[in-house]
């Protein structure tokens, strides 16, 4: 074992721990500057935008930059998003740690400091959170509108229809939160004349359901406005109440994962298809969520329209369905299709599964097309030697038989099984996650039967949700519950891709009635920007998952930031709290903390205040730091005279003179908001600092294995100790 | 070919405890150990320098686990610590600090090491006896009653882990799904010789520490669950379960060695499957709900059960076996040949749960001795860290209900026994003197050594340079900041003693911890201060320190008495 104190005169490992992730400072911001990694393996080289590539390019051998990638890695499985402000602010906290190394600060007394101060920080932001609340229940009117519909059409009471819609448009009336922050339109007098107009609205034309719309106004300190919207509604008759618990019981439901469980009771009273017919409202629903996605996408506006456009799809879709309820921004339903050396303008939005097939299959498809197909989903390879996994062959078998020929023949044989199998079942489409032996292919060809192969898991899933048929291992596990009916094939459906002929491959779309799968072709000249393309893509649209899932975004350009710093500074000057936060409360740490504490939570405070200069600095175009940081400090100065510096901090984005996006980002003439994430930007700060501690706490490195007799012999081996 | 060679004479070393390389090894090992020890403990890194998995840890198992050291004497150290933690799990640190400690102190003094280990085998079975006796000054019953004692007792072990990266609310929540889990082990009727149950540790990394959650009954993860309601259900309300022990994924790897040679147009495989397919025949009519295997099952026979209405669950793997058998009470089929219905156990229910877009499935039973700890932690490496922190504690509970004492932790233990001891060396008897064969001097160097050494545990608690102190009263230890100058008044700056029980009051004094002055008798203040009106104290497990302090003695025992070690070099 050869074992090395880390902690000689300055901590080795968070030295190393700051100029890893000092790379990616770049990285930060709307105006991002990519970086371009140049290896011999890959010709061309490639372009970066994200961390997360950058650290895949770097050497990280030593342990420090293993927990550093773990860190980011783990980031973007979750989120997609917040690997550059997490990569950042390790570099900015670790470098502040190291200088308050310097002043002799006890190490326990700065982990308790710092994780109590950053706990604080992240329950103090929460208060200036912009709830979705608006958009969610919106989004939930589309099935209810149809269940609505269903259950008052059984009943032959017309008067009762307008009082529904009537309490539905009223709802839908009293937007406030993150809406109005966003169309830059709130006031709270016009909010409240709304309110008290619905009341009224509705009082006089329900004689038999008394429904009251509450708005609490409540704010946290602040004067942004929260409204909740509570219809009480006393039961008079039976018929009513069941129709009203079924309405109100539905608004109630969350967004959830599942697609199996969760719908299983609110499923119940849609049984009738109602076609929406285009109303007025469905778009504004749309135009709200568009807004949100724009206000998210951090400077990749194209990404985003294209997320805008799933979402286009993905409600139209939802609109006609009949058994799912609320609308879910699914994004499981969602595949990419890369094509390189074509201009970034072809990119688009397609319904169905899109994918690139040879001509000699492009032909046997337009013999099939637009009419409905029978489909094989199959989850693995099509070959004969294929196995499923667990499957262990064996060695030591061997085959004997008579005559010659037998042997020659067994693979055809299998085809011919095969084909057997698929012309009796009237088979035409076959998918395929893995590969397919080729005899059986080019058979199948022969007999009109078109296989796709590396077909995604994702996607097989869709087919069988929509289709009801189930995947098969083997073609002998076929029969009539695996066979998918219902499915379009066609070459190109839209114009766009008519023009798209790559390597002589040709786009084919299968659709299927009701399927929400949505396949987006990403379109790129460049082969080394292809990858940054389809990560910024993912970034979009789990950023729009992720706020639609936390129910609330914050404002942006460095709003939450700011908030924290104003925190902090009041913290720093505040008396000094209880002794709660040690683990062990008999300690000197107390005592000691009172000391070094402002020193501490000055160092976490730079870590934000770094950030903020990258973020402002090339968002607000100011030219200097020395520009950002007077920028700052009249921030942080009227938010203290203010008295409550999160409704200063909202007031000023309200103006736009915080999280304002560049020009060129500007709907309808006014600039547009930029909001983050609440829960991935949290949990990046929570990963970067707890990364930093963990370094911070580890005072030596124990190497293992073979790499110690290596050090043993080498020149290095000094500076260790082996046991 | 063969190949001779000439045997190497084996390498005899003399002395070894006098040999400076090890004795600096010794005292590396120590350090190493020491700068672990307590809630602030440092921690360290492990990995083998060429970029694969990094552990951080703080805990003795994984140290002692990872640590290859090469030096015999090291290797006697390591294996009888591990030995140790292999029955009590915890107090390994403390064990291998207290051992390393001895021999470091023995080297100073001048005393034959038969004397040494007369003399400290007469203390250590002081010590003991004290711990175990009635008038024991930090033991404190435990009431069983009541949940304070054993909740405090599992957030003092959770939170001397440090690499778990838990803030003290999320140590608080650990702390209580731990007790809750172990309850939910002990059985309910325990009527026929209780065994307790098991807790199973299910992974959710990446993931908040207060999301973590319990759940009676057994979760398996499943990548894409359905559910085909209603379950299939016998008369009572049951659902009927088939538990196989058995690879059902249709090959033939148990077939044994030789070549096997078959007719062309023979396929094992069919035949295998056909098999299969009427095991699949044979659970229906018997009216299994669950088909549980512990490896893969067909695809064919999967689709053929699922179009059946029974849910099949594979690949669920060794380490589930035990419980499923428990919690359901069926017999694990080994073979197809041995399907019977005296096999089949039952669950009361099943559910569907999902937690972090994973998908579990839920077998509820009848009587739970079975539970399923779904823990998250933030990264892998304090995720294992956590594990293991939560598998200590669960064990030192067990270890609790069969010996119903807790130990005062935060280094008051080591203080107030090491006073008792001083001053119960004070009135050593000359017939004590004469059993041992030692005079009276020596008899005191031996004590000394053996109650710094104590000390020195109580010491390796402080890692910020802090200092320690000891009140004249309980004997319990207090820490300082650094450099205080010696004529201050120690009350300025002293709150509380370490394990919590004792606050500053009047008359209280203090002095440095090794610093000589008279002896004292340290009073008892568990009976004094009302132990459940204390928050947030400090505990230590009772059988796994006073095991741990007897190996310590041992060991050091063992290794002071080697004189030569012959190493084979060939």
């Amino acid at each position: 074992m050869a074992f090395r104190n880390m902690n000689r005169k300055r901590h080795i490992g968070l030295q190393e721990l700051s100029a890893l992730a000092s790379t990616g400072r770049t990285l930060l911001g709307p105006m991002k500057l990519s970086k371009f990694i140049v290896d011999e393996s890959i010709p061309g080289g490639v372009l970066i935008y994200s961390p997360l590539r950058l650290l895949e390019n770097l050497d990280l051998s030593s342990a420090v930059g293993q927990l550093l990638n773990e860190a980011i890695q783990a980031q973007n499985k979750d989120y997609k998003t917040g690997m550059t402000t997490l990569l950042f602010l390790v570099s900015t906290w670790s470098n502040a740690i190291l200088e308050c190394l310097q002043h002799d600060v006890p190490l326990s007394v700065m982990v308790a400091v710092m994780s109590e101060g950053l706990n604080s920080c992240i329950e103090q932001v929460q208060c200036i959170t912009l709830s979705l609340h608006n958009i969610q229940q919106k989004l939930m009117e589309i099935p209810i509108e149809c269940s609505d519909r269903s259950l008052i059409n059984n009943r032959s009471d017309p008067s009762s229809i307008w009082q529904f819609t009537d309490i539905k448009k009223t709802v839908s009336k009293s937007d406030s939160g993150i809406l109005n922050l966003l169309k830059n339109e709130l006031s709270e007098e016009k909010l409240e004349d709304h309110t008290i107009q619905q009341a009224n609205d509705m009082n006089p034309g329900t004689p038999t359901i008394n429904s009251t719309t509450c708005l609490l106004s409540e704010s946290m300190n602040t004067n942004f406005v929260v409204s909740v919207c509570k219809r009480m509604i006393q039961k008079n008759s039976d018929l009513h109440n069941y129709n009203v618990d079924a309405l109100t019981y539905n608004r109630r439901s969350k967004v959830t994962h599942s697609r199996y469980f969760s719908n299983v009771n609110n499923c119940h009273s849609t049984q009738q298809t109602i076609q929406l017919d285009g109303c007025p409202k469905h778009f504004d629903r749309l135009s709200d969520l568009e807004q949100l996605a724009l206000s998210l996408s951090h400077g990749n506006e194209s990404a985003m329209k294209l997320v805008q456009d799933i979402l286009r799809c993905q409600l139209a879709g939802a609109s006609q369905q009949t058994d799912t309820c609320p609308f879910q921004f699914n994004i499981s339903e969602i595949v990419t299709c890369c094509l390189s050396g074509i201009s970034e303008s072809h990119s688009c939005v397609h319904p169905g599964y899109i994918t690139l097939v040879c001509p000699a299959k492009a032909a046997a498809v337009k013999q099939l097309q637009d009419m409905p197909v029978r489909v094989i989903l199959a989850d693995g390879d099509l070959t004969e030697t294929y196995h499923h996994l667990g499957f262990n062959r064996l060695e030591n078998m061997s085959m004997f038989s008579e005559s010659l020929s037998h042997s020659k023949a067994s693979s055809n044989l299998w085809v011919d099984f095969i084909m057997d199998i698929l012309i009796q079942s009237n088979i035409n489409l076959i998918l395929v996650q893995g590969d397919t032996c080729k005899i059986l292919e080019e058979k199948c060809l022969l007999h009109k039967i078109v296989i796709i192969n590396h077909v995604d898991h994702n996607v097989l899933k869709a087919f069988s949700n929509i289709t009801r048929a189930e995947r098969v291992t083997y073609i002998s596990q076929v029969n009539e519950h695996c066979i998918g009916k219902g499915i379009c094939m066609s070459l190109c459906g839209t114009l766009e891709l008519n023009l798209v002929e790559v390597d002589g491959q040709i786009p084919l779309a299968l659709t299927a009635e009701g399927l929400r799968l949505v396949t987006v072709v990403l379109c790129c000249p460049f082969m080394s920007k292809m990858q940054a393309m389809e990560d910024q893509f993912w970034t979009c649209v789990y950023r729009l998952h992720h706020a639609l899932l936390d129910q609330a975004v914050f404002p942006g350009g460095g709003a939450v930031e700011l908030l924290c710093l104003s925190f902090l500074e009041k913290l720093e000057k505040a008396i000094p709290n209880s002794t709660g936060q040690f683990h062990s409360a008999s300690s000197w740490f107390a005592k000691s903390s009172e000391q070094y504490k402002s020193l501490v939570l000055n160092a976490l405070a730079r870590g934000w205040r770094q950030y903020l200069f990258a973020v402002m600095g090339n968002a607000a175009n100011y030219r200097s730091e020395f520009e950002t940081s007077t920028v700052i400090q009249r921030h942080l100065r009227r938010a203290a005279m203010y008295g409550s510096p999160s409704a200063y901090i909202l007031e000023e984005f309200k103006k736009g003179k915080i999280g304002g996006s560049p020009e060129h980002a500007r709907i309808d003439g006014r600039a547009l908001k930029v909001c983050d994430n609440v829960t991935a930007k949290i949990e990046a700060w929570r990963r970067a600092l707890e990364l930093v501690l963990l370094v911070l706490q580890t005072d030596a490195e124990i190497i293992v294995g073979p790499k110690r007799d290596e050090l043993l012999k080498s020149q290095d081996s000094c500076g260790f100790l082996f046991l | 070919m063969s190949r001779t060679d000439v045997k190497k004479p084996s390498l005899c070393t003399t002395g070894p405890l006098t040999k400076e390389m090890i004795s600096q090894a010794v005292s590396a090992f120590s350090k190493i150990m020491r700068s672990c020890y307590g809630p602030t403990g440092r921690l360290k890194q492990f990995h083998n320098g060429t970029g694969g998995y990094v552990r951080i840890s703080s805990q003795s198992s994984v140290l002692l686990s990872s640590l290859c050291v090469t030096l015999p004497v090291l290797k006697l150290l390591v294996a009888s610590v591990q030995n140790h933690l292999a029955l009590f799990r915890d107090s390994g640190l403390f064990t291998a600090i207290f051992c390393c400690s001895l021999l470091e102190k023995y080297q100073s003094l001048n005393v034959a090491p038969c004397t040494f280990i007369k003399i400290s085998k007469h203390v250590l079975s002081l010590c003991i006896d004290y711990l175990s006796s009635e008038t024991c000054g930090c033991r404190i019953p435990v009431d069983f009653s009541s949940s304070k004692l054993l909740l405090s007792l599992v957030r003092s072990i959770i939170l001397s882990k440090r690499a778990c990266m838990l803030s003290r609310k999320e140590a608080d929540h650990i702390s209580i799904l731990v007790l809750k889990a172990f309850l939910l082990t002990i059985p309910q009727n325990t009527d026929s010789g209780a065994v307790l149950g098991k807790c199973l540790y299910i992974p959710v990394k990446n993931k908040r520490v207060m999301d973590s959650t319990i759940y009676p009954g057994l979760l398996i993860e499943m990548p894409e669950l359905y559910l085909t309601l209603p379950l299939k259900r016998t008369a009572s309300g049951l659902i009927r379960v088939a538990l196989f022990g058995m690879s059902m994924s249709g090959d033939l790897s148990h077939a044994g060695e030789g070549a096997i040679i078959i007719h062309h147009g023979v396929s094992p495989e069919a035949e295998m499957l056909d098999q299969l397919l009427n095991v699949g025949r044979q659970v229906i009519t018997d009216g299994v709900g669950l088909v549980i295997c512990q490896k893969v099952i067909h695809p064919t026979l999967k689709q053929y059960l699922k179009e059946n209405n029974i849910v099949a669950v594979e690949r669920v793997g060794i380490r589930m076996m035990e419980p499923l058998k428990e919690m359901t009470g069926s017999q694990p089929i080994p073979s197809l040949q041995f399907l019977s219905p005296a096999c089949y156990g039952h669950l009361k229910d099943l559910q569907a749960q999902c937690f972090d877009s994973k998908w579990f499935l839920h077998l509820i039973p009848d009587e739970p001795v079975v539970c399923s700890l779904l823990l998250c932690n933030r990264n892998e490496t304090a995720w294992d860290e956590l594990k293991l922190a939560c598998q200590t504690a669960e064990h030192v509970l067990q270890l609790t209900v069969k010996d119903p004492w807790i130990l005062l932790g935060g280094g008051c233990t080591e203080t107030h026994v090491s006073s008792y001891i001083k001053h119960k060396s004070w009135s050593v008897t000359e017939s004590t003197l004469e059993d041992l064969c030692c005079s009276s001097e020596e008899f005191h160097l031996v004590t000394d050594c053996f109650c710094h050494s104590l000390e020195s545990i109580a010491r390796s608690l402080e890692h910020d340079s802090g200092d320690v102190l000891i009140d004249t009263h309980w004997g319990h230890s207090w820490s300082i900041p650094p450099n205080i100058p010696s004529d201050s008044d120690w009350s300025d700056f002293v709150q509380k003693c370490g394990c919590g029980l004792c606050s500053k009051q009047e008359g209280l004094n203090w002095k440095m911890l090794n610093c000589c002055s008279v002896s004292f008798l340290p009073q008892n203040c568990v009976h004094e201060s009302c132990v459940t009106s204390a928050d947030n104290l400090v505990l230590d497990c009772f059988a796994a320190k006073r095991n741990g302090l007897q190996v310590a003695v041992e060991t050091a025992h063992l290794i002071l008495d080697l004189s030569h070690i012959i190493e084979d070099h060939n």
